[in-house]
């Protein structure tokens, strides 16, 4: 009895103290960003003076030179798009390779599956040509044309086998009472997998969101930058205001933070798996 | 309401036969069901039906059209399934609305409809609930609902009651049939239960491997199976199936299983012609088995005693498994019985309600 209780509690310390670990960074960050400059200069843990201020958040949101009001914008502008655009394909893709028939359709999703693994590294030179080409360099819609090609895989990876763990009785049913497969797909499988949806979004948000990499390949117009690309400018001329990068930072990371607070109850759901009998 | 014809109906699966050559007419307001064991080909065929499977050869009637071609939607079909399929994100009046709204029906229809629906199955209290708030048998009942509102020609039901506790089977199964008279419509009805099948429907078709094995009023097949398949599959406990010959002798008929023998009646002279001296398996249903102290004036010549290896009281009637020589079978008899666990017992075969068949075809001697 007392080696078990011993044992929890070991547990819980090694558990705290891993999360502690786990947030001092942020913790840092947070510090940073409240205080004035002089006052985190010799380090964010000391506390000899403590003045809580928003002067950093609004120095960052009205940056001179990398406004990241302007930046959020255009982040959004991508975001929301790259999120949805992929989404919507890879749902209907990932149906059709769930339910029906067609052939070569084991080697088509191995396909998918395997390209998954390619690194962006490596598609970084073809993919600025293939852009250059379009005309797309530098333009928000390029940038989302490339997240969601980036997207659609694993999404349609995702999907296709939340769908696989639907009940096909109810599809049927709603065949036979009288839906076409748009409608099914549309009005009764769509409205069932709301929590793999969401998964997939907040995911996909996220993942679209934070990229720094594939923005800084395709976008370079100072006033289209992205929030991602605006934090690194946030660091001034000939001295580093940590007060205004970290509270920058804070302000980027806020957005997937939000998403993922309003949505998390279905994120979870559509983790563990949803199948309503 | 219309009349369903298949005719030389069948179905693969890459190389496998689901359902082998089936011709079948389902009249007009009929209670139908399809029975046998898992894998026998009627769930498949009910699909096909519904058209929620294609048909590789022959040939489906709804009505007099063929329906071979013509999706779901169009058949105008209702289908009950094992598991309910309830739509999950719509409340138990939106479930049964949906095919009325594709159909696009005035509203007041659809909710008059609706709402009459609700009332015959008990279900006007449930209307504002999702599925998941719903026990099994409720569930069962708005699947019922979404059925019936539709109005259609023709109900299919795919073991609509095998997810039910068994007490619940047993109600429901007695609703089911109150139902079909009340809205006197073609149903169509797979089931794997025998007793089911025995207390449902108008006619039973018994099928197994791909095939339909027999197609006939429930105490036709019960009283007059065609196999031993079918003799075995329907009634519970199972016929009892014994290797035996039949012999002729002093003008009498016998069935000798060599450890036993019992006479048959006169009457079976006209069949059995050709199988005297050849081997036959007897088969005879547990109720066929008596207690011999149950039964006044017992012919000697139909007397057999048994070893008794277990009684089984069910409280009605007693289950004997006996034993003679190298056979083993049921009988049913009088819950008063004396036959008590490694006794033995006299026990009388009703011979006039034996059945006879063919050891090599296993089909009936008649």
């Amino acid at each position: 009895m007392r080696r078990k209780a011993l044992t929890a509690l070991s547990r819980d310390a090694l558990a705290w103290i891993i999360g502690l670990v786990w947030i001092i960074p942020f913790l840092g960050v947070f510090m940073a960003s409240i205080r004035p400059l002089g006052e985190i200069i010799h380090g964010w843990w000391r506390f000899e003076s403590f003045t809580p201020t928003l002067r950093n958040f609004i120095g960052a949101w009205n940056h001179p030179a990398a406004p990241l009001s302007q930046g959020m914008v255009n982040s959004l502008k991508v975001a929301i798009p790259g999120t949805i655009v992929p989404l919507f394909v890879a749902a209907i893709a990932a149906y059709g390779f769930a339910r029906f028939r067609f052939s070569m359709k084991t080697y088509l999703f191995l396909t998918i599956v395997m390209l998954m693994t390619v690194p962006q590294q490596m598609i970084a030179v073809p993919i600025f040509r293939i852009m250059k080409n379009l005309g797309l360099v530098d333009t928000p819609f390029g940038l989302v044309l490339v997240h969601s090609a980036w997207g659609i895989p694993w999404i349609l990876f995702f999907m296709r086998n939340f769908f696989s763990t639907l009940p096909i009785e109810v599809e049927e049913a709603a065949r036979v009472d009288g839906a076409s497969d748009f409608r099914v797909f549309f009005q009764i499988v769509l409205p069932m997998c709301i929590p793999a949806l969401v998964s997939s979004a907040v995911l996909q948000f996220m993942w679209v969101w934070n990229d720094f990499f594939l923005a800084l390949i395709l976008i370079y117009s100072p006033e289209k930058l992205l929030a991602t690309q605006r934090i690194p400018l946030l660091r001034g001329m000939y001295h580093i205001d940590w007060g205004v990068l970290t509270a920058g930072t804070i302000i980027v990371m806020l957005a997937p933070i939000l998403v993922f607070a309003f949505l998390q109850r279905y994120y979870v759901k559509g983790m563990v798996g949803w199948v309503s009998k | 309401m219309a009349r369903v014809y298949l005719e030389h109906v069948t179905k693969k699966f890459g190389n496998v036969v689901a359902v082998n050559d089936a011709t079948l007419e389902i009249k007009d307001k009929e209670f139908l069901i399809l029975v046998g064991p898992s894998g026998c080909g009627k769930s498949t065929t009910l699909r096909m039906v519904a058209g929620l499977e294609e048909v590789t050869e022959g040939n489906i009637y709804i009505g007099d059209t063929i329906v071979n071609d013509i999706p779901p939607k169009d058949r105008d079909i209702a289908m009950v399934f094992q598991n309910y399929a309830l739509y999950p994100h719509m409340d138990v009046y939106n479930n049964m609305a949906f095919g009325l709204k594709l159909r696009r029906f005035p509203r007041a229809e659809i909710d008059k409809r609706v709402k009459e629906a609700a009332a015959i199955l008990g279900i006007e209290n449930l209307l504002k609930r999702k599925p998941k708030e719903l026990s099994g048998g409720q569930r069962q009942r708005v699947a019922l609902g979404r059925a019936i509102v539709r109005e259609p020609k023709v109900f299919l039901m795919d073991e609509p009651l095998s997810n039910l506790d068994a007490k619940l089977r047993v109600q429901m199964r007695a609703e089911l049939a109150k139902l079909h008279n009340r809205l006197q419509t073609t149903i169509i009805y797979v089931t794997h239960d025998q007793t089911e099948a025995m207390t449902m429907g108008d006619r039973i078709v018994v099928m197994k491997d791909g095939f339909i094995q027999q197609v006939g009023a429930p105490m036709e097949i019960y009283d007059h199976p065609d196999n031993v398949f079918v003799a075995g599959f329907i009634g519970s406990p199972a016929m009892n199936f014994l290797d035996a010959v039949i012999l002729r002798e002093d003008g009498d008929l016998w069935v000798d299983a060599k450890s036993f023998r019992v006479k048959l009646p006169p009457t079976r002279f006209e069949t059995v012609g050709e199988y005297i001296d050849k081997e036959v398996i007897f088969g005879i249903r547990p109720e066929d088995i008596d207690d011999k102290d149950f039964v006044p004036n017992a012919p000697p010549d139909r007397i057999v005693t048994a070893d008794i290896d277990v009684t089984e009281p069910m409280g009605s009637e007693v289950y004997l498994y006996a034993t003679v020589g190298p056979h083993s079978f049921i009988a049913r008899v009088d819950a008063r019985t004396t036959a008590r666990d490694g006794s033995s017992h006299q026990l009388v075969f009703n011979t006039d309600k034996a059945h006879l068949f063919d050891k090599k075809t296993q089909k009936a001697i008649r």
